[in-house]
């Protein structure tokens, strides 16, 4: 209920971008398949994800850089520290899902995206999961500000790293489509869920010994 | 009369400034001023009985509960306002409340309307919109409509005009009539003590200077207006603090009959909570 509660809030201060993600969301993967029919619809939903995901969890965090006691007068309210950290990863969950079934309905309307591909969603969800399982124990440490000046010199240096990552032998964005069993895209999620896990106790703990505003 | 609020040696550093040793207790039934210049510790004080800031040592027990082990079922008790609001300001009333209500078990919908009522206030009007003194009222709507047993308000009544704080106190009077175990607020304003309060608390440097019933304490101190002449070495040991002009001095002191039979000839009134808030502090001796 108190989950609920706190994800509710993390939509609400956010509600003006909401539809403009979910607007977005939905153009990415046809007009990236319009751009690069290479590669099906699957570089769009890839886009659209991470998209969605960071934007709106960027805009969540500037809610809460710019009222900052407002989530210190939760805290005074019978809401959990703990409980408050994980409507955090079931806010960025809840948009990846949202992700899913949007592309899913996509697939089915416009048949040129290719078939839905849960192998896609597996491997994106391990991707998400390892995003933000290293993005919000780092924001909770160091803070919005500090931890949006790492981030924006790693994307500054991508250039940099990029080539390099592409260059390497089976870059990727088909590789999942000859990968053999279910048991592996199993096991893939299961590695997702524990990268949660492992980054939301990491981030309570700081959390709760965190002095707030 | 049993206590409500029991907060033993807790200590707390933040930089340079350090809670010391802050032990009181806060009694049934009573409005407890907390009181203390800008920066004595009030609201570090304040924030660390809430678990909303760590702190070196110390035990809070709130009716009788250890806080550390019963975090949630005591903050589902008390009703809380923080200095300034402190909400999503870009939200309605309305929404704001709907998140807020969630987190409390006995969450009276009837009671937030009538406050709303009461305090003019439109649940679709954006929180940015208002003005200090109607965000007060909306905090203050928020702490008490799920039958918050205790109060504890962070200078709620700071940067208000007269009218308004006049409206909150008699809202606080009126909570306590309705069942209310007790208020506790920290405050700079003295005079809003001088009206409602029956118990105070002071705090100077991170220290508790003393915890009084407010009647008792205006009976124990007295300001002493006289010739500065009549100041000896013994007799300035009798003040707490003493402030000289080439008119005279005034004085505060808990030793008035020594100082009669020092100096018969003086002038004798009694303090206000703000006379006897400066002169702990320390003055001119």
């Amino acid at each position: 209920m108190m989950l609920l509660a706190l994800l509710k809030k993390d939509f609400l201060i956010v509600k003006k971008y909401v539809l403009i993600m979910v607007v977005v969301a939905a153009l990415i993967p046809p007009f990236m398949r319009w751009r690069t029919p290479e590669f099906m619809g699957d570089f769009g939903f890839i886009l659209s994800v991470i998209f969605s995901v960071f934007m709106l969890l960027q805009y969540v965090s500037i809610k809460e850089y710019q009222f900052p006691k407002a989530a210190t007068y939760l805290c005074a309210a019978p809401f959990s520290r703990k409980m408050m950290v994980l409507s955090k990863y079931v806010f960025c969950m809840v948009i990846y899902v949202l992700c899913c079934v949007i592309y899913g309905i996509e697939t089915f309307v416009l048949p040129g995206l290719g078939a839905l591909d849960i192998k896609l969603f597996a491997l994106m969800f391990l991707a998400i999961s390892a995003f933000i399982g290293i993005y919000l124990p780092i924001q909770y440490k160091l803070g919005f500000d500090k931890t949006k000046y790492i981030f924006a010199v790693i994307i500054i240096f991508s250039p940099m790293y990029l080539p390099v990552l592409m260059r390497m032998k089976n870059p990727g964005l088909g590789f999942h489509s000859v990968l053999p069993t279910y048991f592996l895209y199993s096991s893939i999620v299961l590695i997702g869920f524990a990268v949660l896990a492992i980054s939301a106790s990491l981030s309570v703990k700081i959390y709760t010994k965190a002095d707030l505003a | 009369m049993n206590d409500i609020l029991t907060v033993n040696g807790l200590n707390k550093s933040y930089g340079d400034f350090y809670l010391r040793d802050v032990t009181f207790s806060l009694p049934e039934g009573c409005i407890t001023g907390f009181i203390g210049v800008n920066g004595a510790g009030k609201t570090t004080t304040l924030r660390a009985i809430l678990g909303l800031t760590t702190k070196l040592s110390g035990n809070i027990q709130f009716f009788g509960l250890d806080f550390d082990k019963n975090e949630k079922q005591i903050k589902d008790r008390i009703g809380v306002v923080l200095d300034d609001g402190c909400f999503y300001e870009e939200l309605s009333l309305s929404e704001m409340k709907s998140i807020i209500s969630s987190a409390y078990t006995s969450w009276s919908e009837q009671d937030f309307k009538r406050y709303m009522d009461m305090f003019s206030l439109d649940p679709k009007q954006k929180i940015n919109t208002l003005s200090k003194g109607m965000k007060m009222k909306y905090a203050l709507a928020l702490a008490l409509s799920h039958n918050a047993e205790l109060l504890i308000m962070d200078e709620p009544t700071s940067g208000l005009d007269p009218l308004i704080r006049s409206q909150l106190l008699k809202t606080l009077i009126e909570y306590m009539k309705n069942g209310g175990k007790g208020v506790f607020f920290s405050t700079h304003i003295t005079s809003d003590l001088d009206k409602i309060a029956d118990t105070l608390i002071m705090i100077d440097n991170g220290r508790i200077i003393f915890q009084e019933e407010k009647d008792t304490l205006l009976d124990t101190y007295r300001i002493v207006k006289g010739d500065s002449q009549s100041l000896t070495t013994d007799v300035r040991k009798l003040f707490l603090s003493i402030s000289e002009t080439d008119f005279g001095f005034t004085g505060l002191t808990k030793q008035i009959s020594e100082v009669r039979s020092c100096i018969p000839d003086v002038l004798i009134e009694r303090p206000t909570i703000e006379d006897i808030m400066l002169g702990n502090i320390g003055g001119e001796k």
